[in-house]
């Protein structure tokens, strides 16, 4: 930091403006309303062809597997879990990096998230619907689904409370309850505008319905901010617990490679890494295909979000170095082996594939050209992301294919119905999420505009 | 079909009646009250009151049995009687008990077959006979299934068009008739070699009546080399048989005399009597080419190719003749053509056994495997001769006598055209003959040939006439245990599709009538010293017939003709740099006759692990040198024939030598020996077990994926299965336990519920006694109703089994010389601390308070997490509908019909509930027989205290059926019961204790005996030395 004299020069302090070329709010409410009150793009027709017929197809792998038994997938015995579990903790680790960006830098007051917490959070609730998917469909016997639920009946017999996948049941269902609630309440404000701007009558009913009567009443206001407050505290809490839960999933059991205390710290790094990575994989294409919002979405907030990625990459190569020291630390033979057939044999390549990844590429967001540069940003958050599910295959399944006992160490071999599976989680997200484009306003309107200079005199400048 | 019930003699008339009719008491009135139906009762006017209630209830009650309901209980006695009537010697769900046999060609399997309203659905060993000692081997176990297999043929054929029974009674009848016009000239019979004395009774009566008749006596596998030697040595119709109760040394010169199904369960029991560290312990020595139980079991082992045992044998015969001052046995050794000097390296080793077994005189043994050549027999016989162990562990049985002439005999005939009508009765030498006979085209020339057979086979094909055969479990019979005690062979359920068996048939030729057991009743008289109705029926009731044995004497030993016969052995051809090829009994289908037994098929072998598949077996050597990998393709050239089949690196093999187990590869018969495997008969070109000049090169094929259930056969220094030597047991008795050094305290932070019954369940296994040779896997799989899966299933790690045998390799310095086979039976280990119990959301697997850890099949939704949490890995899961889908329509999903074969549903164990698709599955300690003996128990004990009533004698399946009884189940809570001795036994520990699982099942170290002379010592019993790894990385 360069000083002069006596009085530092703070303009290196400076934060960047939240909205660029000094925009107004009615530009604000013109530029986000008119993706949704505008003509539908035809780019958006195909790439919800493309995203629903994944979805389609993935669907019908999933009826086909429940009609004809969980063997239709590639696992086996020892990966009893292989890509179904994989892709659980893939979405519901991706959905807490929403949760965080949102809730955790609102009541941290960082203005900076403003432009992209609603889609985070709309990330969150997509992606908790396809996590959700995979435990509820895994089990050998879904029509009895309900015995996961404490549901009195006559015989007095309730789920086992000491059970990992049962704490997962009440986890992700109250995760899924909290989050989207969060992330409607906070596009009430900004339905009532639609409402208001409303063209027709279809319109006007459907986003009336949904803004709930809202008319933007002080004493509205007063209710509403403690609300958002309130629910932003829950979601807080919520990303650690249920990343805690469902990494527990994996360190309660005695499986070498899964048993280790780390695991929640793990498994939260790991989450808001590869969140921060779907929040740009998802971002810099909109802010491309709607030019108007590259005022809203500002390079410096992506270049932000990158450098969250960076940091909890470099948490999650903390992890796999920490991983590996207690394995040879510990003296536990089979511990020892578990880490090291991760890295021999034909599964190999799993492991190898995710340290490269995750170890490497995010450390290139340490060049500020590189975070500026935002379709390489979007290149290698993909990788990024590519590089967690091998992380998640990884823990889940390589660990599985060599415990205790050597004579029951296999392989796995993934099955043309586990990827049309997998890909169909994808199209569901996709469609789910360019839905929400289409449908719904993409960014928080209201608080964008709160944001805006002189939008809150009463605080003066720089709020 | 039903019994006369005679109604009691009445004095004078009636003070009370129902008719007058009853009341005169007439001839005729006497005559309608004898008959169960009257006649005409369904039809009859009946008067006014039409059908009297009593006779509408038996006529209803025949019906429902008739029409359906109860079709399924078939039950072999000549009056049938309808479970409406209850017959006194059942209790509806009750199992009855029936002494029988399996007949084998090896020795019969005494057995007692268990039967559930009717219906046979579990095999178990006769308690009673000594042989059995209450187990079998696995392929008795899996006969049942043969019984029910919906494949069998079921319609008697002629030129491929469907008959009925009269025409096959025309057709014998006109055989019998022509036969007795000629002298049976022109009649040739053809049949197995199942030692039974009916069988033999009517050859004897067919042969006075027809006396130009041909009679074959052969097997595929045949033993005739062997019988030839022994005839040679011991006089005509003698075979040794050992005593390994009195033997310290042994020697098995490719001899896998462990395996009970390879010597019809003979000798495994004494051997391991003898194997216990805390007695006198026996010490083992092993040459063979290819790892088999018993060189698993030996202390030194040899790898030697199956055709260089005659070099070896003759080199230790000239070690030990020379040692001793025995110069007819070294005049022996050095008739063997061929030096010794091929053993120049093994020269320590040789020196080794002979010193060892010279200092054992009269106390050892040298076994020759059957299927050697007769000059390993000889040789064999010679040194036992010369140490002094005939009479002693080596004794001479006289059995009946010549085999007679074998299939190259038939073959011979039929060149000559002296057949004219061919009966084969059970053999299927169409695919089991050396292609040198050409004995397809020989039969196909025979104008009038029949064929009976389980299934429409390669022979049958061949033949104008088809025959269904009856199973073993459906006809009368007799046939005699490996030391030729008598054991009868009874029906325990009508034939199931009017099969017929081959004493019927050759009873009609003889023109004697066959009612039931009469043909066997008539044989009876003739082996048993008593022939009196009580001695028959307890022939019937005990299994066996005493005294029946051949009798035993000190042998001969014919030390001239032995020396001419080896004379007379050619030399080995001098094709060094070939390959020899070795044909191995399979130890899952026999010599072919259970390929259609897919509980056999899925059984892994003991060694390779390898299912639903033979394989050419090498060595690693050889593996490298051929430049090829498990799966990859080699072409075997054997003369003018050639075999294209996959290899499997086989570590311990010897090199330059190549195994291929028979019976595989056939192709047309059922749709379940399909695709499996490879056929390697057209190789043979003698009942030897090896040929030499062998070529193998590498076949540029596609690469072939097994399906094997153990990928890895390293323990990678993990303490799983223990051994020791003896020498470090005598130290150290606690040496295996000791191996888990010092664990802290164990912490348990999630107090378990206590375990407060009387009953606390636990077993140990004998890692020193199991040989691992299947037979536990087969009968939990037909007692427990398990399901077969199929290769495809096994090649993707989906077996069912819930008892496994995992097979480890351990090599001490890494070299293959001294390469350690350990079996270790892992069944779910019922922890007290069970991992699995805490992590299942449902609450489907908990704790019993006698410490059973339950599967509760109805609460069970397959997460699998369970499995996924068990380190020994031993739950299974339903992944299909195995039971109610085909197996190669799994993935069809409901566009698969739907629903098991009748007969199959026959074949399930009651007691246990057959499990639907997307359940988890996993061993329960038999809870059924648990149940079962704990009602008995309860009923035993009246108003008493149920606590203090013992609880009658049962036994798991594993354990029933050990030949060498390394199970032991019970209550641990009884300080007394053999469980709990077996636990307080100094080598007992438990696997992965420092996980804090308790287990109820613990496992005693194996123990090797090794000679500290023998090279190679200080590697046997070390598989768990720290610095040693074992040599095979697979």
């Amino acid at each position: 930091m360069p000083t002069t004299g006596n009085s530092p020069d703070l303009s290196a302090l400076e934060r960047p403006p939240q909205v660029l070329n000094n925009r107004g709010p009615l530009w604000v409410t013109d530029a986000v309303c008119s993706i949704v009150e505008g003509k539908t793009p035809l780019w958006w027709y195909a790439a919800i062809t493309v995203s629903g017929g994944f979805a389609a197809a993935g669907l019908a792998c999933i009826l086909y597997m429940i009609v004809t038994g969980v063997g239709v997938w590639g696992s086996d015995s020892p990966a009893f879990w292989a890509w179904d579990i994989t892709n659980f903790i893939f979405w519901v680790s991706m959905a807490h990096a929403g949760s965080f960006i949102s809730a955790v830098l609102f009541l941290t007051r960082q203005k900076w998230s403003l432009s992209v917490s609603r889609s985070a959070e709309a990330m969150t609730v997509f992606a908790i619907i396809c996590a959700g998917v995979y435990p509820a469909i895994h089990i050998g016997r879904v029509w009895f689904v309900w015995f996961l639920f404490p549901v009195p009946n006559n015989y007095g017999m309730w789920p086992n409370f000491s059970s990992p996948l049962l704490w997962d049941v009440f986890a992700v269902s109250s995760y899924l309850t909290v989050s989207s609630l969060f992330w409607f309440a906070g596009m009430i404000p900004d339905l009532a505008v639609l409402r208001d701007r409303a063209t027709t009558k279809i319109r006007k009913f459907c986003y009336g319905i949904a803004a709930l009567g809202w008319l933007g009443t002080a004493r509205q206001w007063r209710h509403y901010e403690s609300m958002y407050v309130l629910l932003a505290g829950l979601t807080s809490v919520l990303v650690v617990t249920v990343t805690t839960i469902v990494a527990s999933d994996c360190a309660t059991s005695v499986v070498p490679g899964w048993h280790a205390t780390i695991f929640p710290f793990y498994f939260m790094v790991g989450a808001v890494y590869s969140g921060s990575a779907t929040v740009l994989t998802l971002l810099i294409p909109l802010r491309a295909l709607y030019p108007q919002l590259k005022d809203l979405i500002t390079p410096a907030q992506l270049e932000k979000v990158a450098m969250l990625l960076l940091m909890m990459a470099s948490c999650v190569g903390y992890v796999y170095v920490y991983e590996l020291f207690c394995a040879w630390y510990s003296g536990n033979g089979f511990e020892r082996g578990a880490f090291w057939e991760r890295f021999h044999g034909t599964a190999a390549w799993y492991a190898v594939t995710c340290l490269t990844i995750n170890l490497t590429v995010p450390q290139l967001f340490w060049f500020k050209a590189v975070r500026r540069c935002l379709p390489l940003v979007f290149a290698l958050a993909i990788l990024c992301n590519v590089g967690m599910w091998f992380e998640r295959f990884m823990i889940v399944t390589t660990s599985l294919l060599h415990d205790f006992l050597p004579s029951s160490w296999g392989n796995f071999h993934p099955s043309i119905v586990d990827i049309l599976t997998a890909t169909g989680t994808l199209g569901i997200f996709f469609t789910l999420y360019l839905l929400f484009i289409r449908f719904v306003p993409v960014m928080s309107m209201n608080e964008l505009k709160a944001a805006l200079p002189g939008a809150q005199p009463e605080l003066g400048e720089g709020h | 079909m039903k019994r006369i019930l005679p109604h009691p003699p009445r004095d004078a008339k009636p003070r009370l009646w129902r008719t007058l009719e009853e009341r005169e008491d007439s001839p005729a009135f006497r005559e309608s009250l004898g008959r169960e139906f009257p006649h005409g009762a369904a039809g009859r006017d009946g008067g006014e009151d039409g059908l009297s209630r009593r006779d509408f209830v038996r006529l209803m009650g025949a019906a429902a049995a008739l029409a359906g309901g109860l079709t399924g209980c078939r039950r072999p006695e000549a009056h049938l009687v309808p479970f409406a009537k209850s017959a006194e010697w059942t209790i509806p769900g009750k199992f009855l008990y029936y002494a029988s046999s399996m007949p084998s060609p090896v020795g019969a399997v005494p057995l007692i077959v268990t039967t559930s309203d009717g219906r046979p659905t579990k095999l178990e060993g006769n308690p009673l006979h000594p042989v059995s000692n209450g187990s079998t081997d696995a392929f008795a176990q899996a006969s049942l299934l043969d019984l029910y297999d919906p494949n069998r043929s079921k319609e008697i054929r002629h030129d491929s068009v469907t008959v009925d029974r009269a025409a096959l009674d025309s057709l014998l009848a006109g055989i019998r008739s022509s036969a007795a016009g000629n002298g049976g000239e022109g009649l040739a019979i053809l049949v197995g070699r199942d030692h039974s004395p009916t069988i033999n009774r009517l050859h004897a009566d067919l042969a006075r009546q027809f006396p130009k008749m041909l009679w074959i006596a052969d097997e595929a596998i045949s033993l005739r080399d062997a019988e030839a030697a022994y005839t040679e040595a011991m006089g005509a119709g003698f075979k040794p048989i050992h005593d390994f109760g009195k033997a310290d040394v042994v020697l098995a010169l490719g001899s896998d005399f462990l395996n009970p199904s390879a010597s019809g369960l003979g000798y495994s029991g004494d051997f391991i009597k003898r194997r216990q560290p805390s007695g006198t312990m026996n010490r083992l020595y092993a040459v063979e080419n290819h790892f088999s139980l018993t060189g698993g079991m030996a202390d030194h082992r040899l790898r030697v190719r199956a055709s260089e045992i005659g070099d070896f044998t003759a080199a230790l015969a000239g070690v030990i003749g020379g040692k001793t001052g025995n110069t007819p046995l070294k005049t022996l050794a050095s008739a063997f053509p061929a030096g010794s000097e091929t053993f120049d390296q093994a020269w320590r080793w040789i020196n080794g056994v002979a010193d060892d077994l010279i200092a054992s005189r009269g106390r050892s043994i040298v076994i020759a495997g059957p299927q050697q050549p007769a000059a390993v027999h000889l040789l064999a016989l010679g040194i036992n001769d010369a140490l002094g162990n005939l009479g002693e562990t080596v004794l001479g049985a006289r059995t009946v006598g010549n085999p007679g002439p074998s299939l190259s005999g038939l073959c011979d005939a039929i060149k000559a055209g002296a057949v004219k009508t061919l009966l084969i009765l059970g053999n299927n030498p169409v695919y089991t003959a050396p292609p040198a006979l050409d004995f397809p085209n020989l039969l196909a020339s025979v104008p009038e040939t029949l064929h009976l057979g389980l299934f429409e086979d390669e022979t049958s094909k061949v033949c104008h006439w088809h025959v269904p055969g009856a199973h073993y479990l459906e006809r009368w019979g007799d046939a005699r245990t490996f030391d030729g005690t008598v054991c009868p062979v009874q029906p325990v359920i009508l034939p199931l599709w009017n099969g017929i068996s081959a004493v019927e048939i050759l009873a009609q030729l003889s023109g004697e009538k066959v009612d039931g057991p009469s043909a066997v009743r008539a044989t009876f008289g003739g082996f048993s010293r008593d022939n009196s109705e009580e001695a028959w029926q307890s022939f019937l009731r005990n299994g066996f017939a005493p005294g029946t044995a051949w009798p035993l004497s000190k042998p001969a030993f014919n030390q001239a003709a032995a020396l001419t016969a080896l004379q007379a052995v050619k030399p080995r051809g001098s094709g060094d740099g070939d390959f020899e090829l070795v044909f191995l009994r399979s130890s899952s289908v026999d010599d072919g006759r259970f390929a259609n037994n897919s509980w056999l098929q899925e059984t892994p072998d003991f060694v390779t692990k390898l299912t639903w598949d033979n394989a050419a077996l090498i060595s690693p050597a050889d593996a490298r040198m051929l430049g090829v990998q498990d799966g990859d393709f080699v072409k075997i050239t054997a003369g003018s024939r050639f075999l294209e089949i996959p290899v499997l690196i086989a570590p311990g093999h010897a090199d330059r030598s190549v195994s291929i187990a028979l019976g595989y590869g056939r192709k047309g018969v059922s749709h379940v020996m399909e695709h499996v495997g490879f056929d390697a008969y057209p190789l043979r070109d003698s009942t030897l077990c090896f040929r030499n000049s062998v070529g193998v090169v590498r076949s540029p094929r596609t690469p072939y994926s097994f399906a094997r259930t153990q990928e890895h056969q390293n323990m990678e220094g993990r303490d799983i299965a223990r051994e020791g030597t003896l020498g470090q047991f005598r130290k150290q008795p606690s040496f295996a336990s000791d191996m888990d050094g010092e664990l802290p305290d164990p912490v348990s932070i999630y107090p378990n519920p206590p375990l407060r019954g009387d009953l606390q369940w636990g077993m140990s296994v004998d890692l020193n006694s199991c040989i691992g040779c299947n037979a536990c896997l087969l009968a939990c799989q037909a007692e427990n109703n398990i399901p077969v899966v199929g290769k495809d299933q096994i090649r993707r790690g989906r077996d069912m089994a819930w008892i496994r045998i995992d097979r480890w390799f351990a090599s001490a310095d890494h070299r293959e010389e001294n390469l350690e086979m350990l079996p270790m039976a892992v069944m779910c280990q019922q922890c007290e601390n069970a991992p699995c119990e805490a992590v299942c959301p449902a609450n489907a697997t908990v704790h019993s308070e006698e410490g059973l850890n339950l599967m509760a099949y109805n609460r069970c939704i397959g997460t699998r997490y369970c499995a996924n949490n068990c380190p020994w890995k031993v739950r299974r899961f339903n992944w299909f509908d195995y039971n109610e889908r085909p197996l190669d329509e799994l993935y069809f999903g409901p566009l698969a019909p739907k629903g098991m074969a009748d007969s199959l549903k026959m074949s399930k164990n009651p007691n246990v509930t057959v499990r639907m698709r997307g359940v988890m599955e996993k061993c329960t300690f038999c809870i059924q027989r648990i149940e079962e003996a704990k009602i008995g128990r309860s009923v035993a004990a009246g108003a008493s205290d149920v606590e203090k009533t013992p609880l009658p004698a049962f036994k798991t399946a594993c354990q029933q059926a050990c030949p060498s009884e390394s199970i032991v189940f019970g209550n641990i809570s009884d300080p007394g019961s053999a469980v709990s001795k077996a636990k307080a036994d100094a080598r007992t520990y438990s696997s992965l204790k420092y996980l804090n699982t308790k287990p109820r099942v613990t496992y005693m170290a194996r123990i090797r005996n090794p000679n500290p002379a023998m090279p190679g010592a200080d590697c046997v019993g070390a598989a768990n030395r720290r610095e040693g790894h074992a040599a095979d990385h697979s």
